[in-house]
């Protein structure tokens, strides 16, 4: 097995046979998994609830094993750390976690307080918390927040708030485990922009679970879909959204590429979004033009 | 000048049959929070028998503040809400409920009892019904929605998905005349989606007044309801799916993103929106490839 | 869920007290306290009251602390009467056990009515209380808002299954509170749940003694507060000590 799972160039998240059994459960939430992740890419991760998804991540930021207790073999490494004998709170550096809910992960009073809580926990200095703290609000677009107390903030605002906290510790892995599940589409079509941003800007690699694929097919490299445990998909975008049954597993694909999937020449084209089909149509209708009236 | 001449129809509020039922109405109403934030301003809106009504806008745009109106969890500032012609003022929630019913966003905000069967009674025995039809009832609730293998089993145990199912047979048990969705798609995957469609397609065909407060245009647009768009606090669209979708102006103020088909058929320029996508590949078909 | 947290704790001040450093509040506070707690003298205890009250107005809290004053007058009153019939004192003695309680909880309220949670939670890092201490502080004061908010949505939905929480006799009252009681208990736990993964991922606990972002810092007029309250101080208990004031 581990044989298998030597790290490659560029490889920052290798999981090799992974398998993974809470305490007190009969099944295993994850069977065999082997992934490899290259830095800077940007990685949808779909599927229903209770498929496994979240367990995944939490595997490679090391809630699991070390703060959940389970049966756990294979090995999980990230950039060049074995995961199951690592600190979480050396691991909390290489990968930063935003999870579902905005309001179940600010702590502090305030903002500018709880974007510094990580890296007080890690003995940063007063001036460098301060620093990162003013880079990580600026990154973020969250300057004029400052001061703010959670109650005062949107839920948008909350979530943007969690990954500048994030973000602050300089991790090289994003993971974000549904951050728009509860937000409006248009609230979290801004956050997946700044995800985007991030992503341009810092060169992080980014795992993201979401639902709503049409929100982020633009953006992945690739799409994982994940299913009882097991990854059943894998590839870029278009391939796993035109060449598999996304829909058996839980995954809403976008109207665009159910209507696509209808039209005669979707299947070449294969568009995911509507910009892209509308061109691809008016394309057609020129054609037509040109063609019919000989 | 009373403002309300100067507004256009898609502001009034779709046309109606004279003879329809007016079963809710809202009479310029305001809502403040006890520490005085608005929460709701000059909002006036009345659905018949049997309406499916839309309510879109962002979170905290006022959907559910408005919801909470209709039967009577929320009294106006100023203003007047009636529902079945009943000042909401003189009623109580518990009372209104009975004809009223409210399916919350979060299942995990009211699930409480030691069995999906007992959870579903609750709601029968406050309403006072007799025993045999609390039988009877739980039956069906249990039935329709296949949750007969949880009976017996405690609601704490069950699936987000299962639990949200659990969530609208309980309500549904009791057969309210109006029935309010509150977010019902958040967290749920496409197949339970299907299955609210097919639900939603049910309770029309048996002219129930279904009231959906969504931001999940995707969802909704398909099934062309009559659709209500908030912002701040008020309503400044009140039209055909068709009508309020098709005003890009509107739903930028408001905030909320267009379907994907709206987008679509936007970017070619055609107005006539299909509803899915058969229709809108039987559409482009005709304009691309040629009908026959 | 602003119009909750609104009525609740998160009150900033800018009021000369406000803007003193936490500590000196407190040592304020504290020396109202200490000596309000020793004074034997019924003259005493009442400039200490008005001095409360005076400290009130100055930091613009006179409203918010004249709110308690039927229920701490109550109680005080209630100390009067148990010292005076019950342990048989004299109805002087009764008289200062009285204001002595009355002044003593004026003085705890200034300082938890001018400080914010945050600068108590600095506070408690400068007398250097254990972390796990501080964080269950800090999260305890910042979910309550957040808790209350999840309640009133279960209220909601119950009374939307025709619950009447407030019908029938006690008992039954007794049990409409447990369609409350026990999903919130359910969605408290799932935040915790939440919090202690959230927070982990955030490398809480990595060191014992977590660096910190704020330090309080005294400013010269702080010191010359310090001075005063001491000096004040001094003086109230060479009074409460020395001159025998009726």
């Amino acid at each position: 097995m581990s044989q298998e799972s030597r790290v490659g160039p560029n490889e920052i998240i290798t999981i090799g046979g992974l398998s993974y059994r809470y305490y007190g459960s009969a099944q295993l939430v994850l069977k065999n998994i082997d992934l490899r992740v290259s830095a800077g890419e940007i990685i949808v991760v779909a599927g229903k609830s209770g498929s496994g998804k979240s367990t995944l991540l939490r595997a490679i930021n090391g809630l699991i094993p070390h703060q959940h207790s389970g049966d756990y073999s294979g090995s999980v490494i990230v950039d060049g750390l074995e995961v199951s004998s690592t600190k979480m709170s050396e691991l909390a550096t290489k990968v930063g976690y935003i999870f579902q809910n905005p309001e179940n992960q600010i702590f502090m009073f305030s903002v500018e307080r709880d974007i510094g809580f990580g890296l007080e926990n890690l003995g940063v200095p007063r001036r460098e918390i301060r620093e990162r703290v003013d880079w990580a609000m600026e990154t973020l677009g969250i300057k004029h927040l400052a001061l703010r107390a959670p109650h005062e903030l949107s839920d948008g605002q909350k979530q943007r708030v969690a990954i500048a906290g994030v973000i602050a510790m300089r991790p090289k892995i994003l993971i974000l485990d549904e951050p728009t599940s509860l937000l409006d589409p248009f609230t979290a079509k801004g956050l997946v922009k700044v995800v985007r941003d991030l992503h341009d800007s810092l060169g992080i690699t980014v795992l993201i679970v979401e639902h709503r694929l049409d929100l982020v097919a633009q953006i992945a490299d690739r799409i994982i879909v994940i299913d009882e445990g097991k990854v059943i998909y894998a590839g870029p975008p278009r391939e796993v959204l035109y060449n598999s049954e996304t829909s058996l597993y839980g995954v809403t694909e976008p109207t665009i590429v159910r209507l696509a999937k209808l039209l005669p020449f979707g299947k070449e084209a294969l568009p995911i979004s509507s910009d892209e089909l509308g061109r691809q149509i008016r394309d057609r209708i020129k054609e037509k033009g040109r063609v019919s009236p000989a | 000048m009373d403002s309300s001449n100067k507004m256009s129809t898609l502001e009034r509020g779709s046309s109606k049959h004279p003879n329809d039922e007016t079963i809710i109405s809202f009479e310029n109403v305001d809502y403040s929070h006890p520490n005085g934030t608005a929460a709701l301003k000059h909002v006036s809106l009345s659905v018949s028998r049997g309406e499916l009504v839309a309510i879109l806008g962002t979170n905290g745009a006022g959907k559910s503040t408005l919801v909470r109106h209709i039967n009577a969890l929320l009294k106006p500032t100023h203003g007047r809400v009636a529902v079945f012609g009943t000042d909401t003022k003189e009623t109580t929630s518990a009372t209104l409920s009975r004809k009223v019913g409210i399916v919350f966003q979060n299942a995990n905000n009211q699930l409480f009892s030691d069995s999906v069967r007992s959870e579903i009674q609750f709601g029968l025995k406050n309403f006072g019904f007799s025993q045999a039809l609390i039988d009877e009832r739980t039956r069906w609730a249990l039935d329709t929605f296949g949750l007969q293998q949880y009976a017996d089993r405690p609601p704490m145990e069950l699936s987000g998905g299962e639990k949200k199912r659990l969530c609208n047979a309980l309500v549904l048990a009791w057969e309210p005349e109006i029935l309010i969705l509150d977010e019902p798609t958040v967290g749920q995957d496409s197949e339970q989606k299907e299955k609210l469609i097919e639900m939603i397609r049910t309770l029309q065909n048996q002219s129930r007044t279904v009231i959906v407060v969504t931001h999940d245009v995707e969802f909704i647009w398909p099934l062309q309801p009559r659709t209500v768009l908030m912002t701040a606090g008020k309503i400044i669209a009140d039209g055909s799916a068709a009508e309020v979708f098709g005003s890009v102006e509107k739903m930028k103020e408001a905030s909320v993103l267009l379907p994907q088909l709206v987008e679509l058929f936007n970017s070619m320029r055609i107005a006539q929106y299909p509803a899915n996508v058969f229709q809108a590949a039987d559409q482009i078909s005709q304009l691309a490839i040629g009908g026959t | 869920m602003q119009w909750i947290a609104s009525g609740f704790l998160f009150v900033r001040g800018y009021s000369l007290i406000h803007r003193m450093d936490p500590r000196i509040r407190l040592f304020l506070a504290a020396t109202l306290f200490i000596v309000g707690l020793l004074s034997q003298s019924v003259v005493e205890l009442s400039v200490l009251i008005a001095l409360c009250f005076v400290i009130s107005l100055v930091a613009q809290i006179a409203k918010r602390f004249s709110k308690s004053l039927v229920f701490v007058g109550g109680l005080s009153f209630v100390v009067f009467l148990i010292s005076v019939f019950l342990s048989h004192q004299s109805v002087t003695a009764g008289i200062i056990n009285g204001l002595r309680l009355f002044e003593v909880i004026q003085a705890t309220s200034i300082f938890f009515l001018t400080t914010t949670p945050d600068e108590l939670e600095q506070v408690m890092r400068w007398f250097r209380l254990p972390i796990d201490f501080i964080m269950v502080f800090v999260i305890a004061v910042r979910f309550v808002p957040v808790l209350l908010m999840d309640a009133i949505q279960i209220m909601d939905a119950q009374r939307s299954r025709g619950l009447e929480f407030e019908k029938g006799s006690l008992i039954q009252r007794l049990k409409n509170t447990i369609p409350l009681l026990v999903p919130l208990i359910a969605v408290a736990v799932t935040r915790s749940l939440d919090l202690a993964e959230a927070m982990d991922a955030r490398a809480y606990g990595a060191l014992r003694r977590p660096s910190s972002m704020y330090v309080l810092a005294m400013r010269a007029s702080d010191y010359a507060s310090l001075l005063c309250f001491a000096l004040g101080g001094a003086l109230g208990l060479y009074i409460a000590f020395f001159l025998k004031l009726f």
